[in-house]
């Protein structure tokens, strides 16, 4: 190791230290907090099984909300992706374009759900609109860099036919484009749904707002099974997308036969 | 400069002496620096299947780039049909839709099919409607088929353009070509890379179809063999000059640039440039 490279470590240690004294970060808090894992543990059994209909159905309408906002920020990001297209617009068209995505995605979606909340008022609509807004900043960027990234052969012998701006979209672009947008819809679902569980903290509906209100008034047992049940849907949408992933995407890439009957 | 009369083609002379291209003192940069076309002179009659050979980088792919208009001159003069290339002209990209251009790397769509590949040939001819929902009408569907069948691919028009092999994507790129109804047709060393069986296939294939069709072919090659053999002249380009136009007349190889010369002299010039 060269002195250098000990110099920039014990920088490091140095600001993490002081970093833990100033958050108030000890670590003897969380080994003192642990046997509180059992106390949570004993609560959860201790909820009535009524509760648990409840949490599935809060985790249905949470899937719910995130899908809707996958659905509809992909449908309003696509479009833009092309826009913001070096390869497709002059500079005039993508850079207001590529700035007003940036902007759309500096804040998360939690500040999204606050500023609907503020706008439409409480409940899943604030929400809904949150995760459209991350969507579209989102998927735009990812899409618009696949659509950077695709063979210009293809582009330039198609525009050689002398075929009109949304012909070469249409029949060349989406198709070299599309074996990403898939993995990224699916991506994007998977991470809107996590998104949406915290939500409700700020009254955008979802599930979440179910676990803050038992934190409120320390109901941990319940909290915790609500929060088992997100863990459990957010495992299955995992499986469930790599399933598809593996069907729709390992076969096109590797060069497999794909039957199409 | 005398007509000559092809034995493998002897109705080529009676056509006409139509130019369809012709190519004035061009010179060409990418940099502004160096040329990679120095004063090319070229005339194309129509109907002809006209060869380009030459070593790689003597300019033989950017001299098809200019005639589809892809790139212009720096100076020099060049008329296709009578219209100045170039892909920002209102009046040349018309033209274009009847240029079929087949690119060294072929430019198919990847994940689409066969069929698919073939249908963008015909987008010009969609109206709007029909473009903006990618909707062909069942004609153009029939003569796509119908050109998977004359390039060999039947059974293959729901493969995927990716699974195909190097030949078959070959067959793929002519039958877009095709499909373009084209009256000209620029090929980049579209046999360079293949086997010789394949390779001949697919010239027969072309010289077939451009008979049929009364195509002006013009084709970059990389075996001046091969361009004898199937093309009616060949222009030897060395270092962005046009340093013959050669032809076989009978059973001897005429240079129509700067007078006769045997068969051996002229294969020596080539031969000796490509071994450099
Ligand atoms: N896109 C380009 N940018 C700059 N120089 C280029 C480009 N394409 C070709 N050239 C140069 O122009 C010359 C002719 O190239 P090209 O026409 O591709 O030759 P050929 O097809 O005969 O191999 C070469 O010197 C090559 O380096
Ligand atoms: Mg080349």
């Amino acid at each position: 190791m060269t002195p250098k490279n000990n110099i920039v470590i014990g920088i490091i240690v140095a600001l993490l230290v002081i970093a833990s004294y100033n958050i108030d970060a000890n670590p003897l808090d969380f080994a003192e907090g642990i046997p509180n894992l059992a106390i949570i543990l004993e609560e959860m059994i201790a909820v009535e099984p009524k509760y648990i209909p409840t949490a599935l159905w809060a985790m249905f309408e949470t899937i719910q909300m995130a899908f809707i906002g996958t659905v509809v920020g992909v449908v309003i990001a696509l479009p833009l992706s092309m826009l913001a297209a070096r390869n497709l617009n002059s500079k005039f068209v993508y850079a207001p374009i590529r700035a007003l995505l940036a902007a759309i995605r500096t804040f998360p979606s939690i500040l999204w759900a606050i500023l609907f909340v503020i706008m439409v008022g409480l409940g899943p609509f604030a929400g809904v609109l949150a995760v459209i807004m991350y969507t579209v900043g989102f998927v735009a960027k990812l899409q618009y860099e696949s659509i950077e990234a695709i063979d210009s052969d293809p582009v330039d012998a198609v525009s050689s036919i002398g075929v009109s701006k949304w012909q070469l979209i249409r029949c060349v672009v989406i198709p070299e484009s599309a074996p990403h947008l898939l993995s990224q819809i699916l991506y994007m679902f998977d991470y809107n749904v996590r998104q949406t569980s915290i939500l409700g903290l700020v009254g955008a509906g979802g599930i979440g707002f179910y676990i803050i209100n038992y934190i409120k008034f320390f109901e941990y047992g319940k909290a915790a099974i609500f929060m088992l049940v997100v863990l459990v849907a957010v495992l299955i949408i995992d499986w469930v997308s790599v399933k598809i992933r593996d069907k729709f995407i390992m076969k096109t890439q590797h060069g497999m036969e794909v039957t199409t009957k | 400069m005398k007509q000559i009369q092809m034995t493998k083609n002897p109705s080529f002379s009676l056509i006409s002496t139509n130019k369809i291209i012709q190519l004035n003192d061009v010179w060409t940069s990418y940099d502004s620096k160096t040329f990679a076309l120095e004063g090319i002179d070229m005339s194309i009659d129509r109907g002809t299947n006209y060869a380009i050979v030459g070593k790689s980088g003597s300019g033989k792919s950017t001299l098809l780039k200019l005639l589809n208009g892809m790139m212009i001159p720096s100076k020099g003069t060049i008329k296709v049909d009578y219209v100045t290339p170039n892909m920002n002209d209102k009046k040349f990209k018309k033209m274009m839709h009847t240029i079929g251009y087949i690119p060294q790397s072929l430019g198919l769509v990847k994940n689409i099919t066969v069929l698919d590949n073939i249908l963008i040939g015909a987008l010009p001819r969609l109206n709007k409607l029909q473009s903006l929902l990618k909707q062909f009408p069942e004609s153009e569907i029939k003569e796509a088929k119908r050109l998977i069948e004359l390039v060999g691919l039947d059974g293959k028009e729901t493969r995927k353009a990716y699974m195909l092999s190097g030949g078959e994507k070959r067959r793929v790129a002519i039958a877009r070509a095709l499909m373009q109804k084209p009256t000209i047709l620029l090929a980049d060393e579209i046999v360079s890379e293949l086997d010789h069986v394949t390779a001949r296939e697919i010239m027969d294939l072309i010289v077939d179809a451009q008979k049929k069709m009364n195509l002006t072919a013009i084709m970059v090659h990389h075996d001046i063999q091969l361009a004898l053999e199937y093309a009616n002249r060949v222009a030897v380009i060395k270092e962005g000059q046009k340093i013959l136009e050669i032809g076989v007349e009978g059973d001897n190889i005429v240079d129509f640039q700067t007078g006769d010369m045997t068969n051996a002299e002229i294969m020596e010039m080539h031969f000796d440039d490509s071994k450099k």
